[in-house]
C-alpha cells in the first residue's frame, strides 16, 4: 500500500513537473521567436545597403579554403566539386580530403580533373594521420586532392586545415550544395566584425528542390511525409534557434554542412576533436571555452541569408540513425565541457546556453519519454484529470504550432523563400501534423541516443542519399 | 477552477495567435508570389526593350527604343538597375565585349531616365538603409551637385548610413570629408582597419593628399594602418617617413614601414631590407624577402635562398614563391632542391610544380 502511494505521489509530482517543464520551454521558445523576428527583420533591411556584391574585388575579402572530407562519396563528389568551382568568390581553393575511401572516390576525382601527384611541404599544425599523397592540376589550380589514411571526419578536416593556405576555411559535406553567393554573404560577417571567428549559414532541405550549380531552380513538395516534416523542423531550428543564440553570442553549434572558421583560432584550440561524432558542435563549444578563458574578444555568428542545401534522410531508419547521432554528439560535447555549465567565467554561454542544452535539448527527450511511459499508469491509477490532460496536450501542440508557423513566417520574411504561397500554406499543415506521431518518434530516437551513448559514441553510420536533381 | 479557466484562456489565445500567423504567412507568401510574377513580367518586357536598344539599326531608331525603355522603367530604380545590368551583361550584338560602348549607351539612357532624380528622391524619403544606398548610387552616377547633400549624412549616428555617405564621397574624390570621417573612427580599432583599406581602394582623388591629411592629425594605430594600406600605391612623398619608421624602435611602425619600403623595390633600400630580413619579427622578415625579390641582385638572391630555411613557415613559403620571380640559375635551383634543408626543398618543389610548365 505504501509502495503504491509512493508511486502515485511520484506520478502526480512528475505530471506537475512535466507541465512546468513544457511551460518554461515554450516560454523560452516564444522569446526566441520574438528575438528572431526582430533580428531577421533588421538584418533584411540592412542587406539593402550592405551591397555585398561590391566586395568581390575588395582587398578586405579574405580568401577561403573549402575543405571537403570525403569517405566513400563516389556518387556525389565530382558533381559537388564542379558546382563549387562556380561559386561567386574571388579567391578560394578546394581541398578534397579522401579519408581512406574504399570505393572509387579518389580515382574519380583524379581522372575527372586531370590531377597529378606533387611533392609539397605540409605544416602539421594539428596532428593527423599520415598524408599519403597530394594531387594538383594545372588546369584547375585552385583544386587540391589529398589522399590520407583513414582517421575519421575530424582527422580529415584537420588534415585539410594543415594543407590549406588561406586564413579562413569552411568545412563542407560532400553531399551538400552551397548557393553561388553564400560564401560572399558569409564572409561579410568577418569583414563587418573583425572579432568574428566562426560564422554559420542556414542549411535547407533540398528534397524536392531542383538545385543547379548552387542555384535553386524550382521547388516541389517532397513525396514522403518525413521529408516534409524535416523542412518545417529545419526552418524552426535555423531561423528561430540559431538566430536567437547568435544574437547573444552564445551559439553552440555551427552546422557541419556549412560553417566558416578563422583558421588560426581553430589551430589555437587544437583543431577538430577526434573520435567524436559531434565534431561540429564540439569545436564551437571549445572555441567559446578557449576565447572566454583567455578573455579574448570574439564573435560566433549566424547568417540566415547564406544558404546551403542538403539532402535530408528519406527513410525512417535513416532519420533514426541521424537523430540518434545528433543526440550522442550533443551529449558527448556537453559532458566534455561540463565544467562550463553554470560557470560565470563563461558568461552567457556558461550561465544560459550550456544549461539550456543540458536541460531542454538533452534531458528534454528523457522527460518527454518518461511522460509518455507514465501516461497509461496515470490513467490506470485514476490520477489523470481528463480535462487537464486534454487542455495540456492541446496547449503544448498549439505552442509547437505557433513556433513552427512563426519560423515559416520568418522564412517568408527573409525573401529567399523557395515556396509559393500555396506551397507555404500546405507545408504549414505539416507544422500541425508533426505533433501527432512524428515528434514522438523523434523523441524516442533521441532517447535511444542517450541510452546507447557509450556504445555508439564513436560510430558514424551511413545515411543513404540520392543524387541532387539536375 | 481558476487554473482551468486560465488554461482554457491560454489555449484560446494560442489558437488566436496561430490564426494570426496563418493570415500573416499567407499574406507574406502571396506578396512574394506577386513580387516574383511582377519581376518576371518586367524582366520579359525589359529583355525586349534592351534588345531593341542594342540591336537598333540607326541612331534615331535607337532613340525611339530608349524612349520606350524609359517608359518601361517609369521612375522605378529597381527596373532601371535591371535594365543597366542586362546591358552590361549582354552578349551578341555589336556592343558585345565593348564595355566603353555599353557605358556610352547607358549614358544615353540616363539622359532620358534621369536616375539621379530617382536616387535623390530615395535620399530624401527613404529610411537609413535606403538613404545609404542612394548615396552610393549617386556617387556611381557622379552626381557631384548632390555632394553637399551627401555630406550631411557623414556625421550620422547610424553607422551604416555614415559609412555609405563617406564611401560615396570617397568615390567622388572628396579629400577633406573622407579624411575627417577616417579620423573620426580612428579609435575604433575593430572597425577602422577595414574601412581604411576600402576607402583607399575606392578613392578617386589624390591618395597622397588624403594620406597626408590623415597623417597630420591621426593616432599611431591609424598611421600604421594607412602606411600598410597605401604601400601598394608606392607613394614616394612618404619615403622619408618610412625610412625613419623602419629604423625606429616602435615595432608596429617598423612592420608598416618595412612593408611600404619593400613594395618600392628600390636598389637604394637593399641594405635596409637585408637587415630587415634578419629581424626578430617574422612579419618583417617576410616583407623584406618580398622586397628583395624585386631587386634580383646576387646578394638579394642569396638572402632569399637563406630564408628558405627560416624557422617560420610563412617566411619559407614567401621565399619559395619569391625565388621563382628571380633570375635563378639551374645550379642554384639544384642546390636548393638537393640541399640539406628538406623543408626548403619541399617548399620550393611545391611552388615549382604549380608555376613551371
Amino acid at each position: 500500500m505504501g509502495f503504491l502511494n509512493a508511486v502515485r505521489s511520484f506520478i502526480v509530482v512528475f505530471n506537475y513537473f512535466c507541465m512546468a517543464f513544457t511551460l518554461v520551454l515554450s516560454f523560452i521558445y516564444i522569446i526566441q521567436l520574438f528575438v528572431s523576428l526582430f533580428r531577421v527583420h533588421r538584418n533584411f533591411d540592412k542587406t539593402f545597403s550592405d551591397d555585398f556584391l561590391s566586395y568581390v574585388d575588395s582587398d578586405n575579402l579574405l580568401p577561403i579554403s573549402l575543405i571537403i572530407p570525403a569517405y566513400n562519396e563516389q556518387e556525389n563528389i565530382v558533381q559537388n566539386i564542379r558546382s563549387l568551382m562556380k561559386l561567386n568568390y574571388p579567391q578560394f581553393e578546394i581541398i578534397v580530403v579522401n579519408d581512406g575511401s574504399t570505393d572509387k572516390t579518389g580515382e574519380l576525382v583524379v581522372n575527372a580533373f586531370n590531377m597529378h601527384k606533387i611533392e609539397t611541404s605540409i605544416r602539421y599544425q594539428i596532428p593527423t594521420q599520415k598524408i599519403e599523397a597530394v594531387y594538383y592540376s594545372k588546369k584547375y589550380p585552385n583544386l587540391l586532392y589529398v589522399q590520407k589514411a583513414n582517421g575519421g571526419k575530424s582527422d580529415a578536416l584537420n588534415a585539410g586545415i594543415n594543407i590549406s593556405k588561406y586564413p579562413l576555411f569552411t568545412c563542407l559535406d560532400a553531399d551538400s550544395r552551397i548557393e553561388k553567393d553564400a560564401l560572399l554573404r558569409l564572409s561579410m560577417e568577418f569583414i563587418k566584425d573583425s572579432r568574428t571567428v566562426v560564422a554559420g549559414g542556414i542549411v535547407r532541405i533540398a528534397n524536392g528542390s531542383k538545385i543547379v550549380d548552387g542555384e535553386l531552380k524550382g521547388f516541389s513538395m517532397p513525396k514522403k511525409l518525413i521529408e516534409r516534416f524535416q523542412i518545417v523542423e529545419y526552418y524552426r531550428s535555423f531561423l528561430m534557434g540559431r538566430v536567437f543564440w547568435s544574437a547573444s553570442n552564445s551559439l553552440l553549434i555551427v552546422s557541419g554542412a556549412f560553417g566558416l572558421f578563422r583558421k588560426q583560432t581553430v589551430i589555437e584550440v587544437g583543431g577538430y576533436k577526434k573520435n567524436t561524432i559531434g565534431e561540429d558542435m564540439e569545436i564551437v563549444v571549445r572555441i567559446h571555452r578557449y576565447m572566454r578563458k583567455n578573455r579574448r574578444k570574439y564573435k560566433v555568428k549566424f547568417n540566415e541569408f547564406s544558404v546551403c542545401w542538403t539532402q535530408g534522410p528519406m527513410s525512417l531508419n535513416d532519420i533514426r540513425s541521424q537523430r540518434r547521432r545528433w543526440q550522442i554528439g550533443l551529449m558527448d560535447t556537453l559532458i566534455s565541457h561540463a565544467g562550463m555549465t553554470f560557470n560565470p567565467r563563461y558568461g552567457f554561454v556558461g550561465l544560459v546556453s550550456m544549461p539550456y542544452n543540458w536541460i531542454f535539448e538533452l534531458f528534454g527527450a528523457l522527460v518527454e519519454t518518461i511522460g509518455y511511459v507514465l501516461l497509461p499508469f496515470t490513467l490506470i491509477m485514476g490520477e489523470l484529470n481528463m480535462f487537464f490532460f486534454v487542455i495540456y496536450f492541446l496547449l503544448s501542440v498549439s505552442l509547437g504550432v505557433i513556433l513552427s508557423e512563426g519560423s515559416l513566417v520568418l522564412e517568408q520574411y527573409t525573401h529567399r523563400a523557395a515556396m509559393t504561397a500555396k506551397q507555404s500554406i500546405s507545408i504549414s499543415v505539416y507544422a500541425i501534423l508533426e505533433n501527432f506521431g512524428y515528434r514522438q518518434l523523434i523523441t524516442l530516437f533521441r532517447m535511444e541516443g542517450i541510452i546507447k551513448y557509450r556504445k555508439l559514441r564513436k560510430t558514424w553510420g551511413k545515411i543513404k542519399r540520392k543524387e541532387f536533381e539536375q | 477552477m481558476k487554473i482551468e479557466l486560465i488554461s482554457v484562456i491560454g489555449l484560446l489565445l494560442c489558437l488566436l495567435i496561430i490564426g494570426i500567423e496563418y493570415i500573416l504567412l499567407y499574406r507574406l507568401a502571396e506578396l512574394q508570389d506577386e513580387h516574383t510574377a511582377k519581376t518576371e513580367n518586367i524582366r520579359r518586357r525589359l529583355d525586349i526593350h534592351v534588345e531593341g536598344v542594342l540591336y537598333a539599326p540607326t541612331d534615331s531608331s535607337r532613340d525611339a527604343e530608349i524612349t520606350a525603355l524609359t517608359n518601361e522603367i517609369n521612375g522605378e530604380y529597381a527596373v532601371y538597375e535591371m535594365a543597366v545590368q542586362a546591358i552590361r551583361e549582354h552578349n551578341g550584338s555589336s556592343f558585345s565585349g565593348d564595355d566603353a560602348a555599353k557605358e556610352a549607351l547607358i549614358e544615353r539612357i540616363n539622359a532620358q531616365v534621369d536616375p539621379v532624380a530617382m536616387y535623390v528622391k530615395m535620399l530624401d524619403e527613404g529610411d537609413v538603409y535606403h538613404k545609404g544606398y542612394a548615396c552610393r548610387r549617386l556617387a556611381d552616377l557622379d552626381a557631384q551637385e548632390y555632394r553637399d547633400k551627401i555630406k550631411e549624412y557623414v556625421s550620422s549616428k547610424e553607422r551604416d548610413l555614415a559609412y555609405n555617405a563617406a564611401m560615396a564621397l570617397c568615390e567622388m574624390g572628396d579629400v577633406y570629408e573622407v579624411a575627417q570621417y577616417l579620423l573620426s573612427i580612428e579609435n575604433d580599432t575593430l572597425y577602422s582597419g577595414r574601412i581604411v583599406n576600402e576607402f583607399f581602394a575606392k578613392f578617386t582623388g589624390d591618395r597622397g593628399e588624403l594620406a597626408a591629411l590623415i597623417f597630420e592629425k591621426c593616432n599611431k594605430y591609424m598611421k600604421c594602418t594607412v602606411i600598410k594600406t597605401i604601400a601598394i600605391y608606392k607613394l614616394d612623398r612618404f619615403r622619408p617617413m618610412y625610412l625613419e619608421g623602419a629604423a625606429g624602435d616602435d615595432n608596429q611602425m617598423k612592420i608598416a614601414c618595412i612593408k611600404a619600403l619593400a613594395a618600392f623595390g628600390y636598389p637604394e633600400d637593399e641594405q635596409l631590407l637585408q637587415i630587415a630580413a634578419g629581424d626578430k619579427d617574422w612579419v618583417n622578415r617576410s616583407s623584406a624577402i618580398r622586397g628583395l625579390s624585386l631587386l634580383k641582385t646576387q646578394t638579394a638572391l642569396n638572402t632569399v635562398k637563406h630564408a628558405l630555411g627560416d624557422k617560420e613557415w610563412w617566411v619559407r613559403q614567401t621565399a619559395a614563391q619569391a625565388i621563382t620571380r628571380m633570375d635563378i640559375s639551374p645550379k642554384d635551383l639544384e642546390e636548393i632542391l638537393g640541399g640539406y634543408d628538406r623543408f626548403a626543398a619541399d617548399a620550393m618543389k611545391n611552388v615549382l610544380y604549380k608555376t613551371v610548365e
